[in-house]
């Protein structure tokens, strides 16, 4: 395995290309424009394509073409151009497809800052266009677990026919650190080929690829959208659990703000209290079981961490808890960094003081 | 003397047109020409969104849906991925001249290898006749009850004149489809465009002059008649682009 | 050993490119290293901020308010990042550009005239190179030996005339920061 130092976005973008993307389209937009950057020569060394789009509504469905003829595709951007992906998005589901979408992001609400934030929680997870669709949604902390979940993404994409989100914030898309790059996959033969448009080789029926389709066929394609939703809750949940088995408190955070809340869990562990942590990896399927199985008899408070106000997860965490203990939540937005001291500061008060 | 028979890239189904649409005939023509060039099971059509959707079903070749207006992009895609396939859109005029301008202006301008075939009939057919952006000043329809009028919604917009004047595509034409002269040199330039792709030319845009009897609210002869005595007038007819001549 | 470092200036400064020489030093030296950019949305002459973590162990969050070792290259990073200094900790301020009096109670104050230095051994360029030899030489974060290498690798065979005024750079930088 390869180690480089590597800047988040430039990291995934090559964790892309060993996963196999070789096509990608997409927009400038801070702060992921080392994405299309890296990619502008990287693909074509690879024979792949890259394509700067006129507008980000236009670069996600170039990556629909792109998919239909079952090549990896991949587009990124940040909310603001998240948002004007989403129609192409929802015809990504619709029209079965898949392909990545990277969004690093930045502050809300609405515009908000280009400065790091994790204001997409929701449009993540709940509504990523119209139409009620779902799509899996990775949430790495490191650029390690970034390079290995985007390497492996369209494993997914192509597995469920259905776009995949990757969902960083603007702190690990720009942050430098060591990463090992997994070996260039060799694709020996084409998943999609069943059912996509690359060259007919003697095929005699032809493919359609529709977003639209008459009453009873779209009654049973949401069906069986709805059966792999429930697969996924099933199998595909990652989920870090970091010191639980004597927790009296368990913070929830994903992404940048889980990797500071357990720097701040070591310390207050030093310092006696029984703090744990619950980090969903995939934020949607979300990992309910972890919170649901929790002893509630010991747990005696969740804390939800997040690089955003107001907390946008803490809906999931309450449907899980239930009731059966208090939920706090600390977060920073604007542009203003979730830091160490604030986050050991937050918790410590309320592990210490039952503060709220 | 050749039969006239139905081309291998129609489905054996009746066209899903209003009786007299000349979408039914642009279509025949594309179907016909890609029979002609023995591309049946390579080409591949990027269906927009409005009447030219109801093509979806019938296209017995490879074929996409695309959203509304992004065609183009989607064609981007497809054609950036598979450079040896067949590509062309087929849309209308509120999808190509309205919601999708950005997407055709900034494929043509990028001289993308494909080709569009762009059914003009001055309306939004699919949703029962509001005023397209190609909509003659004076033209009646259910968003401009009194006749379009330029001062509060401009001028039709002439697609082929605005994309002649980029540099990067290499044929560019409009046709009327309203007399049998129109439908023959229609096909004659739709071929072109094709083999134009085919020899990796670039980016080739044909114009179809077409009409709506529904939502005009005239007889198909009474269409033809307008078409010749409104519609041509101003959006002229002949080659605005071709590479081959001008370099 | 978990040591924080925070630069910061205006855009142009070399904040950014001494804390990226920085960290790839401490991985040189077989380290453990994160660089957080922080940026403003102008395109040159911003205020430019960057955090540099350097620890023996895996690196769990990268980021810090308070800091083992500031370096402020102007007044405008002085005003606002001054306090921010942890308790036995380092401030490196550009004295060039901050003419007033560092000192402060319960950390070590160190006034380098990074600017004049940079300018006496040639070029404002090489300010970077002036920082980290400052850091060199007061905590020894990294060894001259590995950063004097890497330096070597960039410029002997093409700008040996560079690389010299790199070596001075760095030689200056150290001595103050051991005074």
């Amino acid at each position: 395995m390869e180690k480089r130092f590597m800047k988040g976005c430039e990291a995934i973008a090559e964790a892309a290309v060993r996963g196999g993307c070789r096509f990608f389209a997409g927009y400038p937009i801070t702060p992921q424009n080392e994405i299309p950057e890296y990619l502008s020569w990287r693909l074509p060394e690879v024979g792949g394509s890259f394509v700067q789009g006129e507008s980000e509504v236009a670069s996600i469905n170039m990556v629909y073409g792109a998919a239909a003829t079952g090549t990896r595709a991949l587009t990124s951007s940040s909310g603001p151009g998240i948002s004007l992906k989403a129609e192409g998005i929802s015809y990504l589901a619709s029209a079965q497809l898949p392909a990545v979408i990277v969004n690093i992001s930045r502050g809300g609400p609405g515009l908000g800052s280009i400065q790091p934030a994790q204001s997409d929680y929701l449009q993540a997870t709940k509504a990523l266009g119209h139409g009620g669709f779902r799509t899996m949604v990775f949430a790495p902390a490191t650029l390690q677990e970034a390079v290995d979940l985007t390497y492996n993404a369209w494993e997914y994409a192509e597995r469920d026919r259905n776009p995949v989100l990757i969902l960083m914030d603007g702190c690990l898309g720009a942050i430098m650190e060591e990463v090992e790059l997994p070996e260039m996959k060799e694709l020996t033969y084409k998943n999609t080929e069943s059912w996509d448009i690359s060259k007919r080789n003697g095929r005699e029926e032809s493919h359609m690829i529709t977003p639209i389709l008459p009453e009873a066929m779209l009654e049973k394609l949401n069906a069986y959208k709805g059966m792999t939703y429930k697969m996924w809750e099933k199998n595909d949940v990652k989920v870090e659990e970091y010191l639980l088995d004597d927790a009296e408190y368990v913070v929830v955070a994903y992404g940048i703000a889980a990797r500071v809340a357990k720097e701040a869990i070591n310390t207050l562990r030093e310092e006696g209290c029984k703090v744990g942590m619950i980090r969903p990896i995939t934020l949607y399927p979300f990992p309910k079981a972890s919170l649901d199985k929790l002893d509630y008899t010991a747990v005696k408070g969740i804390i939800d961490i997040e690089m955003t106000i107001p907390a946008q997860m803490r809906d999931d965490i309450e449907l899980q808890v239930k009731g059966r203990c208090p939920v706090y939540e600390y977060g920073r937005s604007g542009g203003i960094l979730l830091d160490d001291e604030g986050v050991y500061e937050a918790i410590s008060a309320i592990v210490k003081g039952g503060n709220q | 003397m050749a039969a006239y028979k139905r081309p291998k890239s129609l489905k054996e189904m009746p066209t899903a047109y209003c009786p007299g649409c000349l979408h039914a005939l642009a279509t025949r023509l594309v179907a016909d020409v890609i029979g002609e060039l023995g591309q049946e099971s390579n080409a591949v059509n990027v269906i927009s969104v409005g009447c030219s959707a109801l093509n979806l079903y019938s296209w017995a070749g490879d074929d996409i849906g695309a959203a509304h207006g992004r065609a183009p992009a989607v064609a981007t895609g497809i054609k950036r991925c598979m450079p040896d396939r067949l590509v062309f859109t087929y849309q209308g005029d509120g999808d190509l001249a309205a919601i999708g301008l950005a997407e055709i202006m900034s494929a043509a301008n990028r001289g993308e290898n494909f080709t569009v075939i762009f059914a003009n009939n001055q309306t939004y057919g699919m949703t029962g006749g509001q005023m397209a952006p190609t909509t003659l000043i004076g033209q009646k329809s259910t968003t401009t009850p009194f006749g379009r009028d330029a001062l509060s919604t401009g001028y039709p917009m002439q697609m082929c004149e605005l994309i002649s004047v980029l540099k990067a595509p290499a044929f560019v034409a409009r046709y009327a489809l309203n007399t049998p002269k129109g439908v023959m040199d229609a096909k004659k330039g739709i071929k072109k465009a094709f083999q134009y792709q085919l020899e990796g030319k670039g980016f080739t845009f044909i114009e179809l002059l077409t009409n709506c009897p529904t939502n005009w609210g005239m007889s198909p002869l009474k269409t033809f008649e307008y078409m010749e005595t409104n519609t041509i007038p101003y959006f002229k007819p002949g080659i605005f682009k071709d590479v081959e001549v001008q370099e | 050993m978990k040591q924080s470092f925070v630069f910061s200036g205006s855009g142009g400064q070399g904040i950014m490119s001494a804390g990226i020489m920085l960290a790839h030093a401490a991985i040189d030296m077989g380290k453990h290293a994160t660089f957080l950019p922080e940026y403003g949305p102008e395109q040159r002459g911003g205020s430019a901020k960057c955090t540099v973590i350097i620890s023996d162990d895996e690196i769990i969050s990268p980021l810090t308010k308070k800091c083992d070792n500031l370096v402020v290259l102007n007044s405008i990073a002085y005003n606002k990042f001054a306090d921010t200094v942890k308790e036995g900790g380092r401030l490196i301020a550009n004295s060039s550009l901050i003419p007033t009096d560092i000192s402060r109670d319960g950390i070590k104050s160190i006034a380098v005239p990074v600017d004049n230095i940079a300018l006496e051994v040639g070029s404002l360029k090489v300010a970077n190179v002036v920082i980290i030899g400052v850091l060199i030489g007061a905590t020894g974060v990294v060894s001259k030996e590995v950063f004097v290498k890497s330096l070597e690798e960039k410029f002997k065979a093409k700008k040996p005339e560079i690389l010299e005024m790199n070596m001075k750079a760095l030689e200056k930088g150290i001595a103050f920061g051991k005074a």
